[in-house]
C-alpha cells in the first residue's frame, strides 16, 4: 500500500457507501410502513369494537410527552425492555436463542433482594454495587445452566430456558411467600431492601440512575459487537458455524459465552427493577418483558445499534396502553396487538421487497 | 414406453437429419445472461462433445434440454419435430436421458428398484421385478454396464452407481442421454470402460451428449463437439478435423490468454495416448528437512467410524505432495485432521517439529497450518460478512488485526484493499458480501486468506473444483509460489491430471490407508487408477 491507488480502488469506496445509503432509506420506510399499517388495521378493529380510534390512539402516543412523570415512567419502562432485548439478540448473534429472559430477570432479581434484605444496614457504597453485582452474577449463573446442558449434553437451548422459566417462578414464590414474606403485602412480596442498596434518584420528578446503567449497557454493547474480537467471533459463528471452527474459533465457547452474557443483561434487568422500582422482590414483576424483548429484538432485526431505540417505541406504548385503556375506554391489550402487527407488517415486507426486487430484475 | 429395438429400428427407417437441433436457447438469471443463443446440432450414432469452462452454460444448456429449466427463448427439435418440454418427465417421454454429476439414487434399495422407480410397472398395482430385473441385466450386458441388478445401491462404488444411473436412462427408452461430467471420480480404468459403453450405445443408433472441461476426455471418445464458453457457442467441430491445440484456443477465446492458462486445459494431456507415464523427471528439492510429519494417523468419520487407518507420510520443504482416490475413501477427514479442525484418535501430526495432536484449532493456525477446504460454502466463507472479515477470519487475534481487545478495522480494510488487488478479486471493495462473490472469486477470497497466515504447511482440498478456467490457473499458479516459498503442500484432488501435473509425490489413498506412492517421473494414470480402485499395488 504504498503506491497510490489504481483506478478500481479509488472509484469502489463509493459505490458500497451509496449502496448503504439507499437500503438504509429502505429499511427506514418499510419501518415506518410496518408501523402506519399495523396503527391502521388495529384503528379498524378498536373501531369496529364501538370505540375512537383517534382517541386511542391520542391517548397511547402521548401520554409519554405530555408530562415529565409520563416520560419519566416511560425511560425506565424501557431499561428492563432494552436489557432483556440484548439478553435475546446476543445470543441470536451466535445462532443461540435465549428465551430464558424472564427467568434469569427473575433469579436476578432474586438475588438482588436477598443481599439487600440479609445486609440492610450496609452502607451504600458497599450494598448498591453488591445488590447489582450478585443481580448480574445470577442471571449469568442461571443461564449457564442451559448453556452448560447445550454443551455438554446437546439439551436444546429453547427447551431448557423456557422450561427454566418456570423453575425461577417457584423460587420467587418460595422466597416472596416463605423467606422474607412481607405478610401485610397481601401478595407474594418481600420485605424491602436496605435503603443501602437503592439506586439513587435524579432529578424531578426523580428517575433512577439505573436508566443511565442501561444506556451504558447499550453502547456497550454496539462497541463490543463491532469492534472487539469475542464480537467478531460471536458473529462469525452466527454466520457460518462450521467456517468459524474451521479457522479456529471454538464454537463451544462461543455459544456458552453468548447465553451467559444474555442472562447476566437480563439478571442486571431485575437488580435493577429491585433497586430501582420496587425496592423489594414482588412475585409478577416481571411483566411481559420475556415477549416484548423478543418481539423488540426481532423488529430490531438483532442489529444492537437499533435495539434501544425501538425498545424505546416499544415502552411508548406499553406507558400509553393504561392511559388509553382510562381515557377511551380501549382495553389495553390491544397495544399488544399493534406490536404483533408491526412486526407481522415488517415481516411481510421482507417477502414484497424481495418479490419486487427479483421481478424487476 | 420406447424400448432400445424399436429406437433402433426409428433409427434405421428415420430420416437422414440430425437427431437433435437447439436453436437459439437463450437463459437468464436475473440480470446474468447463462446461455445467449445458444445453437447446439447433434447427428445420430454420435457422442457429442460439450466442451468449455466452468461456467461456459453447458451444464444450463443441457438442464433446458431436459426440461429443468424453462428458456427465455430458443427451440427444440428432436427428431425432425419440435417439441416443448417443459419438465423432466416430457423430456424422458421424448426419450431424453440425463445423468447428473449428484446421483439421485435411494441407497437402500437395489439397483433394480432404483432403475424402476418412477416408471410404470406392468405388473402395477403388484410389485413384480423379474421382468424388469431381466431387462436391466440385458441392457448392462448389451452395453458393457456390468453391475448386479440385485445389488442394494448403498454398497456400489461410484462407478458402478454412474452405470446405473446411465442403465435408468436406457431403461427408459433414451435416444438422446447427456452425460454430465461423468468421468469426476472415476479411475482411469473405469473412464476407459464408460468410454467404451458409450461407444456401444451410439452403435445401436442412439447418440450422447457428454459434457466435460477435459480436451483429453473429448479426443478420446467424442465424434464431433460443441464449444462453449461465457454462455455462447464458439464453435463446432469434427474430432477429425482438430487439434488439442485449436481446441484449446477456441475454449479460452482470447489468444494472449491461452499462453498463461494453456496449462490447465493442456494438463494430463500427455497421458492421451494411454500408455505412456505423465509428468516430467522429478524436481530436485536437494536435501532438505521435512517440515511436516504425519504418523499413524487414526481419525474417526461422522459416523465414529475410522475413516483413516495408520496413515504416514512426511511433507519436505517446498514439495508438493497429492493425495489421489476416489471420493469418499476417508479425504475429508484426513485434510480435516491434518488441518487441525478435526479431533485426531490416534497418532500425530508434527509441524516444523512441533507436535500438534490435541491442541485446539487456533494453535494449529499459529504454527502455520492453513487449509482451503473442499466445500467453500459450507467450510469456507462467511456468507453475510464482507470480505474484509472474511479475511480477518482465523487470524482475529493475530497481531496483525488487533489493538488491545479491539479487531483493528482499518489495518483489515487496508489488507482487503490489497488482497483484492494482488488476487484479481472481482468485487466492488472490501466491504462487498462474500455471498455475492462467484465461485472463482470467493477461492480466490480464500486463497488469500491461506496465504496471509504465511503457511508453513498449505493443505488444499480440490481447490480448483467448480472453478473457470483462469481462476483454476490462478490456482496453480499459486500453488507453485507456495513451494517456491518453502510452504509443505498437501494437495488432495479428485482430478488426477491435476495431481501428476502439480505433484512432485503421490500417495493413493483407499478406505482411509495409503496404498500407494508415486514420485514424479513414475506417474502412470492407470497404475494409480489400479491404486484408486484398491487394487493390489503391483510395483
Amino acid at each position: 500500500m504504498t503506491t497510490t491507488a489504481t483506478p478500481p480502488t479509488t472509484t469502489t469506496p463509493v459505490k458500497p457507501a451509496a449502496r448503504r445509503g439507499a437500503g438504509l432509506t429502505r429499511s427506514v420506510l418499510s419501518y415506518a410502513l410496518a408501523v402506519l399499517l399495523a396503527f391502521v388495521v388495529s384503528g379498524i378493529v378498536i373501531a369496529a369494537l364501538g370505540h375512537s380510534p383517534v382517541e386511542a390512539f391520542r391517548a397511547i402516543l402521548t401520554t409519554s410527552f405530555k408530562s415529565s412523570f409520563g416520560f419519566i415512567e416511560t425511560v425506565q419502562k424501557w431499561v428492563p425492555l432494552v436489557l432483556l432485548t440484548l439478553a435475546f439478540t446476543i445470543p441470536l448473534a451466535a445462532g443461540k436463542y435465549n428465551i430464558g429472559g424472564e427467568g434469569q430477570l427473575l433469579v436476578g432479581a432474586t438475588a438482588a433482594a436477598a443481599v439487600g434484605i440479609t445486609m440492610k444496614d450496609a452502607p451504600m457504597v458497599v450494598l448498591l454495587p453488591l445488590v447489582l453485582l450478585v443481580g448480574v452474577l445470577a442471571g449469568g449463573v442461571y443461564a449457564w445452566i442451559a448453556a452448560w446442558l447445550m454443551d455438554r449434553f446437546g439439551v436444546n437451548e429453547i427447551l431448557s430456558t423456557v422450561l427454566l422459566n418456570f423453575v425461577s417462578f417457584g423460587i420467587v414464590d418460595y422466597v416472596a411467600s416463605e423467606v422474607w414474606s412481607d405478610p401485610a403485602a397481601g401478595h407474594p412480596t418481600t420485605v424491602p431492601i436496605g435503603d443501602g442498596g437503592l439506586l439513587p434518584l435524579v432529578g424531578t420528578p426523580p428517575m433512577h440512575t439505573g436508566v443511565l446503567l442501561a444506556l451504558l449497557v447499550s453502547a456497550a454493547t454496539v462497541v463490543v459487537m463491532r469492534r472487539t474480537v469475542p464480537g467478531y467471533e460471536l458473529r462469525a459463528v452466527g454466520t457460518n458455524p462450521r467456517a468459524a471452527q474451521v479457522h479456529g474459533v471454538r464454537i463451544g465457547r462461543v455459544a456458552v459465552g453468548s447465553l451467559v452474557v444474555g442472562g447476566a443483561l437480563a439478571g442486571f434487568a431485575g437488580a435493577i427493577e429491585v433497586a430501582g422500582v420496587h425496592g423489594k422482590l414482588i412475585e409478577g414483576m416481571q411483566s411481559n418483558y420475556l415477549l416484548l424483548g423478543i418481539i423488540i429484538g426481532l423488529i430490531a432485526r438483532g442489529n444492537a445499534l437499533a435495539v434501544p431505540f425501538v425498545a424505546f417505541g416499544i415502552a411508548v406504548l406499553e406507558v400509553g396502553a393504561s392511559a388509553m385503556q382510562r381515557t377511551a375506554d380501549v382495553p389495553s391489550e390491544m397495544v399488544l396487538i399493534v406490536e404483533a402487527l408491526t412486526l407481522l407488517f415488517l415481516l411481510f415486507s421482507d417477502v414484497v421487497g424481495a418479490r419486487l426486487r427479483r421481478s424487476s430484475r | 414406453m420406447t424400448s432400445v429395438d424399436e429406437t433402433r429400428h426409428e433409427a434405421r427407417e428415420g430420416a437422414s437429419g440430425p437427431l437433435l437441433t437447439m436453436e437459439g436457447i437463450r437463459k437468464t438469471f436475473g440480470s446474468v445472461v447463462a446461455l445467449d443463443g445458444v445453437d447446439l446440432t447433434v447427428g445420430r450414432s454420435e457422442v457429442h462433445g460439450l466442451l468449455g469452462g466452468n461456467g461456459a452454460g453447458k451444464t444450463t444448456l443441457m438442464n433446458v434440454l431436459y426440461g429443468l429449466y424453462r428458456p427465455d427463448g430458443g427451440s427444440v427439435v428432436l427428431d425432425g419435430s419440435p417439441v416443448e418440454i417443459r419438465d423432466p418427465r416430457d423430456a424422458i417421454s421424448h426419450g431424453i436421458g440425463m445423468v447428473h454429476q449428484n446421483f439421485l439414487q435411494v441407497d437402500t434399495y437395489t439397483v433394480t428398484e432404483n432403475v424402476v422407480l418412477g416408471t410404470s410397472l406392468p405388473s402395477w398395482p403388484t410389485v413384480d421385478l423379474k421382468e424388469p430385473a431381466a431387462r436391466i441385466a440385458e441392457l448392462s450386458e448389451r452395453f458393457g454396464l456390468t453391475v448386479d441388478p440385485g445389488a442394494r445401491v448403498a454398497n456400489l462404488s461410484v462407478g458402478l452407481r454412474q452405470r446405473v444411473e446411465i442403465l435408468k436412462a436406457l431403461y427408459r427408452g433414451a435416444k438422446v442421454l447427456v452425460l454430465d461430467e461423468p468421468t469426476t471420480n472415476l479411475t482411469p480404468q473405469e473412464v476407459d470402460s464408460l468410454f467404451g459403453s458409450l461407444r456401444a450405445i451410439v452403435d445401436e443408433g442412439m447418440s450422447v451428449v457428454f459434457i466435460t472441461h477435459k480436451i483429453r476426455e473429448t479426443m478420446a471418445v467424442c465424434d464431433a463437439l460443441t464449444v462453449m464458453r461465457d454462455g455462447t457457442r464458439v464453435g463446432t467441430v469434427r474430432r477429425a478435423d482438430t487439434s488439442a491445440a485449436e481446441l484449446a484456443t477456441l475454449m479460452v477465446g482470447d489468444d494472449a490468454a491461452v499462453g498463461r492458462v494453456t496449462e490447465v486445459v493442456t494438463a494430463g494431456m500427455g497421458a492421451a495416448a494411454g500408455t505412456a507415464a505423465t509428468g516430467e523427471t522429478a524436481r530436485d528439492l536437494g536435501d532438505v528437512p521435512a517440515r511436516v510429519a504425519v504418523r499413524d494417523l487414526v481419525v474417526l468419520g461422522d459416523h465414529g467410524v475410522p475413516a483413516t487407518h495408520d496413515v504416514s507420510f512426511e511433507v519436505r520443504r517446498g514439495e508438493i505432495v497429492g493425495i489421489a482416490g476416489v471420493a469418499g475413501n476417508g479425504q475429508v477427514e484426513l485434510a480435516e485432521a491434518v488441518a487441525g479442525v478435526r479431533t485426531l484418535e490416534g497418532g500425530s501430526v508434527d509441524v516444523d517439529g512441533q507436535p500438534l495432536a490435541g491442541r485446539p484449532t487456533a494453535v494449529w493456525l499459529e504454527s502455520g497450518v492453513a487449509y482451503v477446504p473442499e466445500d467453500r460454502h459450507r467450510d469456507g466463507i462467511l456468507p453475510s460478512a464482507s470480505i474484509m472479515e472474511n479475511l480477518v477470519l482465523g487470524a482475529q487475534r493475530s497481531v496483525r488485526f488487533r489493538k488491545g481487545p479491539f479487531v483493528d478495522w482499518s489495518a483489515a480494510r487496508r489488507h482487503a484493499e490489497e488482497a483484492i488487488r494482488t488476487y484479481s478479486v472481482k468485487a466492488s471493495g472490501p466491504s462487498a458480501p462474500a455471498a455475492a462473490l462467484s465461485g472463482g472469486n470467493m477461492q480466490r477470497v480464500i486463497l488469500a486468506r491461506a496465504f496471509s497466515h504465511r503457511p508453513g504447511f498449505l493443505i488444499l482440498h480440490n481447490p480448483t473444483r467448480g472453478l473457470d478456467i483462469p481462476s483454476t490457473q490462478f490456482v496453480y499458479d499459486r500453488v507453485r509460489e507456495a513451494a517456491a516459498e518453502h510452504s509443505a503442500v498437501l494437495l488432495m484432488s479428485e482430478d488426477l491430471d491435476e495431481l501428476t501435473h502439480l505433484c512432485d509425490r503421490v500417495l493413493v489413498l483407499y478406505s482411509g490407508r495409503v496404498v500407494g506412492e508415486r514420485t514424479r517421473g513414475h506417474y502412470d494414470q492407470y497404475e494409480l487408477g489400479h491404486l484408486m480402485a484398491g487394487l493390489e499395488d503391483t510395483a
